[in-house]
């Protein structure tokens, strides 16, 4: 009965499914859930494949048309290598185009799980044909936009400010000597008077320098700017916050975290199991860069590093010289930073101290780095208990969760010496 | 009940001279000269303040350009391509082994960087000694040799391989002999090689060589039972022991095994069982064993052989011929008492004699036969093959040479230049040989005399196996690539042998495959891999059969007083006994400065050998500690200074070998006078009892770099200890744990709302061996100060090791206010040790005086020390009561004047990079391991789980072989530390203070009889 409740559940969701294609007015081949096909697609497509560009292999949204011939497509996508060696006509023109290197077989998707991946591309191609192109990044400048445009806007303000001001002073010069001019007055008598003026002036400094209120004020005014200057310059001695050196190859993180959307966690997968997030060794590279992008003259820096040859596709590891990166967050050897405690078991988002650094082209340091920085988080930060059985052990935590207070990580001595000191 | 005892460290304190004093008034040795400066002319003249404006003016102006530098550019260099295994900044684990031991090698990013016992360690169940602590050093020890050698000078392997395989052959035709002299070889890879050698050329022989040997034992077992084995002796097994100068709880045969079990019999689980092991040490020296007995008679070196002779006729009721009684009355009735105890415990006793003498042993053996050893405390059958020196070989090698009938001699962990017991003879005998090849990783004594040198690899880049005891095979293998360009002593012996087997991983691979994995049941590739984890395996023990002796023993005790009455001193001669040090041992160990800064653990003196003698004989010659004196005999003499020794027999002396290396490396070269030569030939074995004369050569007394009265409490009893009787009666009698007392405190109490990190420390498992302290250095980057910083009370170690004497007058003890003639009893005393280290107080004294709160408290009661707040003012250390702060007077990382010990850019590599090495002004103490406590606590975090009890073990508790620290959460019930406190024998040191230390110590507990008198 269950299962018979079951199908009829499926079986009515893919028929609403249909109509509401119909209704919009897509010709809808295969029957899909584009929702599941998401998942599915980032799951075990998006390492080759991209809807509107070629990475390892075609370009999706192009290829998937509405003339695609779906079985054929399924049976290819589900095992194409079974297709190659039948030899049939049309996989063995893709296998060739591509360099012979042959895709990845997916038996585990079942023809229902791969109609709903090619729904979900026809869906999604589709929609990104219609939005504007340069919507994405745009959200991204954005967010920095306000403080800037804020900046900005005061700056233009004050200039215009001042511009108004001398047209008005230059406008009431104009009118004074109109009106000078039409008394007739001679100049030689202006003269002196200009004179005078100047004269004056000087004794006007002088008598404000005898007024000894004022010249203390000045000189206390003096002291408190200076004096806050140098506070703000010492705390700030060594704080390098905005450090951006130039790297020996123009990686950017734009367009590998921002457009491509690759996880962190691909290349710094140590952030999740050690201290160290560490910079990616070469061979992570060349997952994908044996493939794309050949032809550009940074990545051919990886392969002159690994001492790889992109014709004969060789490794010569007597050329191999390491690549030499600037390291840009600097902690002071007495501080201990641990990144799996603050990735992997807190849960925090790599963005939270380094920044929006899926839009850095060239990688600078977001936070300061300061003690100040890292204490301020962890009394704000609240601890990530949640199914995690270690923390069931603190009596005081659940004492305080019941009272509906925050545990953060100072309460759990997340500001103690040793926690970091060692 | 506080016991009135009175406790002393050093003779110093006993007396109480004017210099203890004087010194003890303060923290530090040597007082800052600020009162000097400020009285003098100082501030006086016009200089000083035109300077100090000046000075002012400069470290401004200094400080403001320092600000202005941009950020220092580092360089982040990744893999270029990751080994799959490494994750950076995650430790991994190899299994391997060291001396038997089967061993966890601790890497990080590649380089081995800590080494642990393996919990399945079949001899140390997870313990190590203090040698395999510190053996990762030498890995990184900057005097290692890069290359081989040709008559001193660098050569290539290419160049030394055709050479000396033309050499081979040329001896080879000219029939001369060919020997390999190597120290005991128990590896079956490495025995194997050696054959397959021996076979490609007729004329070798292979010559086991222990500088410190056994051959005595081994000897008397083939002449006693027809095995020439050295037995796997079961201490764990006997209710009394009786040593005759058997160091066994130090470097006798196999320390951390011995101590794991001794200690199983006289730790809480024994004590809670209402049962401890009894242990009566006669010898002449005071030895770690006789500091632990509960029973310890001094006798002269001479009168061993004579009290085991008493002993056997006490036992056997007959009478040897010749039997006469000690000189010693005490010593006369102890034997006869300890003889009705032996023999009460028929079955559970044990009999141990130090001696190198095949007739002493023999001896051992007839009494042991009668007390039913054979098959329960002592194993011939499944024996110990850590030492397989033969003594009469070795003699007859060096004859060989001296006829010149020897054309090709190999030398592999051996180095008898230095430590053969006639090295002029040797070095003469040498120079006839044609090809002289030496293996040694360092240019030393032996491979100086060599025409090449081949250096062999550091075992943690080798491959190999280790065979300690029977049936125990462990795996060794490389956790680095050679550090510097050596080569494994067996690949060159592989290929000057022309064997078929061109490397020698598969060559141990094949060992494995064929013989050793089958004998743990393994198999193939699978079993390789198994072997991989678990690192050993080991075969069914064979049943221990029992042996009977039944030789004459007429002729034995004949040898015995004969050779007795040669050791016998008189007329203004001395007995010496040479002995093996506990820190460098027979030399090898003499360049590792971690080694030589290890106080030894009962003379608590560093970086030197020296002559010990009891005060009481020192006083009748006019000497003075501290004096030069020449011993000699008639054919060597050295120049050592006297160490005034409590519970060393009148009339006798005795010098540690191990010292005075004259090609050891930087570090040993020149530390002490060698005393090897001080041993003989006698009845076909090296023995180390002689005579000698000393006389006192004048001039200025040597301070030797002496640790044990640095740490002062002002003469307040720390130490609480009792009698078995006492405590079966009263188990709260040492520590009055019943009585209530009112206290009051002026803090606040903490609070712990998860874990309270305690420790407890058990005085009656702890044997002194000082395994911890090295552990606690190579964990904690513990700078090495030197001699000279040492005798300033600067030593840098975390956890020390205090030894306390006390009189034993009876059954009367030694009250402050009732003191006794102490030279009369001086060589009668007990020893107490008590590892202390920072007490990590609740309410902590050192904390409130901070001005710049750089040490403070956690809430998981630690006493935090940050070094980066640290101003130095040294407070702190003022204010501990325990006296375990310690301040870098140095940048002992970067000062040129210890550029010896570990600051060579190889020698750093050592370093671990979880802890911040400190800088100068800064002080620093023991963080209870924190950053094992913070990586346990990540761990657990990570996998989502709790933390489980037992899973963090701090660097001195892993390597303890006694297990007696234990550290843990004292707010979880159920944890082992928990229940460890909770022990009657629990107390705090200085509890009085109320400072509520977080480490509770169980109290001593000493088997003592009424029958003593």
């Amino acid at each position: 009965m269950r299962n018979i409740s079951l199908i009829l559940k499926q079986f009515s969701r893919s028929v609403l499914l249909v109509a509401g294609f119909a209704a919009m007015g897509l010709t809808a081949h295969a029957q899909g859930d584009a929702a599941k096909g998401e998942a599915l697609y980032k799951a075990n497509c998006t390492s080759c494949h991209k809807l509107d560009q070629r990475l390892t292999g075609p370009a999706l949204g192009p290829a998937i048309t509405s003339e695609t011939d779906d079985k054929w497509l399924t049976k290819w996508i589900q095992n194409n290598q079974a297709l190659i060696a039948a030899k049939d006509k049309k996989a063995l023109a893709i296998y060739n185009e591509y360099n012979q290197a042959g895709m990845n077989v997916f038996t585990n998707l079942s023809d229902g799980d791969v109609a709903n991946i090619i729904t979900y591309v026809r869906t999604e191609y589709k929609k990104m044909q219609s939005t504007p192109v340069a919507g994405a990044p745009g959200a991204a400048v954005a967010e920095t936009g306000p403080s800037n445009t804020l900046v900005f806007g005061l700056i233009g303000v004050i200039i215009v400010a001042l511009i108004v001001i001398l047209v008005l002073n230059k406008a009431i010069g104009t009118l004074e000597r109109l009106v000078l001019n039409r008394k007739n007055l001679p100049a030689d008598e202006l003269e002196p008077e200009v004179e005078e003026v100047a004269v004056d002036r000087l004794a006007t400094v002088k008598r404000l320098a005898k007024n000894k209120k004022l010249v203390f004020f000045f000189i206390l005014a003096g002291t408190v700017a200076m004096g806050s200057w140098s506070w703000v310059t010492m705390w700030n001695t060594n704080v390098h916050q905005g450090y951006q050196p130039k790297q020996p190859i123009a990686y950017s993180h734009e367009l590998h975290a921002g457009v491509m959307k690759i996880n962190c966690q691909y290349c710094h997968s140590s952030a999740y199991k050690g201290k160290n997030a560490t910079i990616p060794s070469l061979n992570v590279c060349m997952n994908c860069h044996k493939v794309v992008k050949t032809e550009s003259p940074e990545i051919h820096k990886i392969y002159d590093a690994l001492g790889y040859d992109p014709q004969t596709q060789k490794y010569d590891t007597t050329k191999a010289r390491p690549i030499q990166w600037v390291r840009i967050h600097n902690l002071p050897d007495f501080a201990y930073f641990n990144h799996s405690q603050h990735v992997k078991v807190a849960g925090i988002k790599c963005q939270a101290c380094h920044g929006p650094i899926q839009t850095m082209k060239e990688v600078y340091q977001y936070s300061p780095l300061t003690m100040k920085w890292c204490i301020q988080c962890h009394k704000r930060t609240e601890t990530n208990y949640k199914n995690n059985t270690y923390y069931d052990q603190m009596v005081q935590v659940h004492d305080r969760l019941k009272r509906g207070e925050k545990v953060t990580a100072a309460a759990l001595g997340g500001l103690e010496c040793a926690k970091c000191h060692y | 009940m506080e016991s009135n005892k009175k406790y002393w460290k050093g003779l110093e304190e006993l007396n109480n001279t004017p210099e203890f004093v004087e010194s003890n008034k303060h923290e530090f040795a040597e007082p800052i000269p600020i009162e000097d400066i400020l009285s003098g002319k100082g501030l006086e003249g016009r200089t000083p303040r035109r300077d100090f404006l000046k000075t002012l003016g400069f470290g401004i102006g200094a400080v403001s350009l320092a600000a202005c530098q941009k950020a220092p550019v580092h360089k982040s260099i990744p893999y270029l391509i990751k080994p799959e295994e490494v994750t950076p900044g995650v430790a991994n684990f190899y299994v391997s082994s060291y001396n038997g031991h089967a061993i966890l090698v601790k890497t990080r990013e590649g380089r081995p960087i800590k080494i642990e016992g393996n919990p399945g360690d079949v001899l140390g169940k997870g313990g190590v000694d203090a040698q395999v602590q510190a053996s990762i050093l030498d890995l990184y020890n900057a005097t290692r040799l890069k290359g081989p050698l040709q008559d001193n000078g660098d050569t290539s392997w290419t160049e030394v391989d055709n050479f000396v395989r033309a050499e081979l052959a040329a001896i080879q035709a000219s029939g001369k002999k060919i020997r390999i002299v190597t120290s005991t070889v128990n590896s079956p890879s490495t025995q194997g090689v050696i054959n397959d050698f021996i076979a490609a050329y007729p004329g070798a022989k292979h010559i086991n060589y222990d500088a410190v040997s056994f051959t005595g034992i081994i000897q008397a077992n083939q002449n006693s039972f027809g095995k020439a084995v050295l037995p796997r002796y079961h201490f764990e097994r006997a209710d009394v022991i009786a040593s005759f100068g058997a160091d066994f709880l130090g470097p006798w045969i196999s320390q951390a095994e011995h101590m794991r079990q001794y200690v199983s019999n006289r730790s809480h689980e024994a004590l809670e069982g209402k049962k401890m092991s009894r242990h009566i040490q006669f010898e002449s020296r005071m030895s770690l064993t006789g500091s632990n007995a509960d029973t310890r008679v001094t006798i002269k070196p001479s009168e061993e052989g004579v009290a085991l002779i008493n002993l056997y006729n006490a036992i056997s009721g007959t009478t040897l011929p010749g039997s006469k009684q000690l000189s010693n009355k005490a010593a006369q009735t102890a034997v006869t008492l300890a003889a009705k105890e032996l023999v009460a415990a028929k079955g559970r006793a044990l009999v141990v004699a130090g001696s190198n003498d095949v007739a002493v042993q023999v001896l051992v053996n007839a009494i042991n036969s009668l007390l039913g050893s054979y098959g329960t405390t002592i194993d011939l059958d499944n024996p110990s093959y850590q030492y397989k020196g033969n003594d009469a070989e070795m003699v007859d090698f060096v004859n060989e040479m001296k006829r010149g009938e020897v054309g090709a001699v190999f030398f592999l962990k051996a180095n008898p230049v230095y430590n053969y017991y006639q090295s002029s003879a040797f070095v003469d005998a040498l120079k006839k040989v044609r090809l002289k090849v030496s293996f040694a990783d360092y240019n030393d004594e032996t491979a100086a005399e060599c025409n090449i040198v081949a250096p062999n690899s550091h075992y943690l880049e080798s491959w190999g196996d280790e065979n300690a005891v029977e049936g125990y095979y462990t795996l060794i293998q490389p956790t680095i690539n050679t550090v510097y360009d050596t080569r494994q002593a067996e690949q060159s012996l592989l290929i000057w042998g022309n064997n078929p087997v061109k490397d020698y991983y598969t060559y141990v691979r094949n060992t494995w495959n064929t013989k050793l994995l089958p004998l743990g049941g393994l198999a193939g590739q699978g079993g390789w891999e198994t072997l991989m984890q678990t690192g050993f395996v080991k075969a069914a023990d064979k049943p221990a059969g029992t042996y009977t002796f039944s030789r004459d023993l007429n002729a034995v005790a004949q040898t015995i007083l004969s050779q007795s009455s040669k050791a016998t001193g008189g007329n203004d001669k001395l007995e010496l006994q040479v002995y093996e040090s506990n820190t460098v041992r027979d030399g090898k160990h003499a360049n590792n400065p971690w080694l030589q800064e290890l106080p030894d653990p009962v003379s608590k003196v560093t970086w030197d050998n020296y002559v010990a003698i009891s005060p009481k004989t020192a006083k009748e010659m006019n000497l003075e500690e501290g004096d030069l004196v020449e011993v000699s005999n008639e054919l060597y003499k050295a120049e050592l200074p006297i160490l005034f020794q409590p519970g060393q027999a009148q009339n006798t002396i005795a010098i540690a070998v191990g010292y005075g290396r004259t090609k050891s490396g930087k570090v040993g070269d020149g530390v002490g006078k060698n005393a090897f030569p001080f041993v003989s030939l006698a009845n076909g074995t090296f023995q180390g009892n002689s005579v000698a004369s000393i006389k006192a050569l004048g001039g200025d007394k040597i301070i030797l770099a002496q640790t044990q009265t640095h740490h002062s409490y002002e003469g307040r009893n720390v130490i609480r200890e009792t009698t078995l009787k006492e405590y079966l009666k009263n188990p709260e009698e040492a520590t009055g744990k019943g009585e209530e007392h009112k206290t009051y405190s002026l803090w606040d109490e903490y609070d712990r709302p998860q874990y309270d990190w305690v420790m407890a420390i058990d005085l009656n498992a702890c044997t002194g061996c000082g395994a911890c302290v090295v552990a606690c250095n190579v964990e904690n980057n513990i700078p090495v100060v030197g001699r000279d910083e040492v005798r300033r009370r600067r030593e840098m170690h975390w956890i020390r090791i205090d030894r306390y004497y006390s009189f034993n007058e009876g059954s009367e003890v030694v009250t402050r206010e009732k003191e006794i003639d102490k030279l009369e009893n001086i060589d009668d005393v007990s020893v107490v040790f008590q590892p202390m280290l920072c007490q990590h107080c609740d309410h902590a004294p050192c904390e409130t005086v901070c001005p710049v709160l750089a040490t403070t408290h956690s809430s998981e009661g630690l006493n935090q020390m940050t070094y980066n707040r640290c101003v130095g003012t040294r407070y702190c250390a003022n204010n501990c009561p325990y006296k375990v702060r310690r301040f870098n007077w140095f940048n002992y990382w970067n000062d040129s004047r210890f550029e010896n010990y570990l600051q060579n850019d190889y020698t750093e590599l050592v370093l671990n990079p979880d802890v911040t090495t400190r800088f100068r002004g800064v002080m620093e103490k023991c963080t209870m391991c924190v950053q094992r406590i913070q990586a346990g606590k990540l761990k657990a975090k990570i996998e989502k789980r709790p933390l489980q009890d037992g899973e963090i073990k701090v660097a001195c508790q892993q390597t303890c072989p006694a297990n007696a620290i234990i550290f843990g959460n004292k707010n979880d019930k159920n944890s082992e530390v928990y229940k460890a406190l909770q022990s009657e024998r629990t107390y705090y040191v200085l509890e009085e203070l109320n400072v509520k230390p977080g480490i509770g110590y169980q109290a001593k507990v000493r088997n003592r009889t009424e029958q003593e008198a």
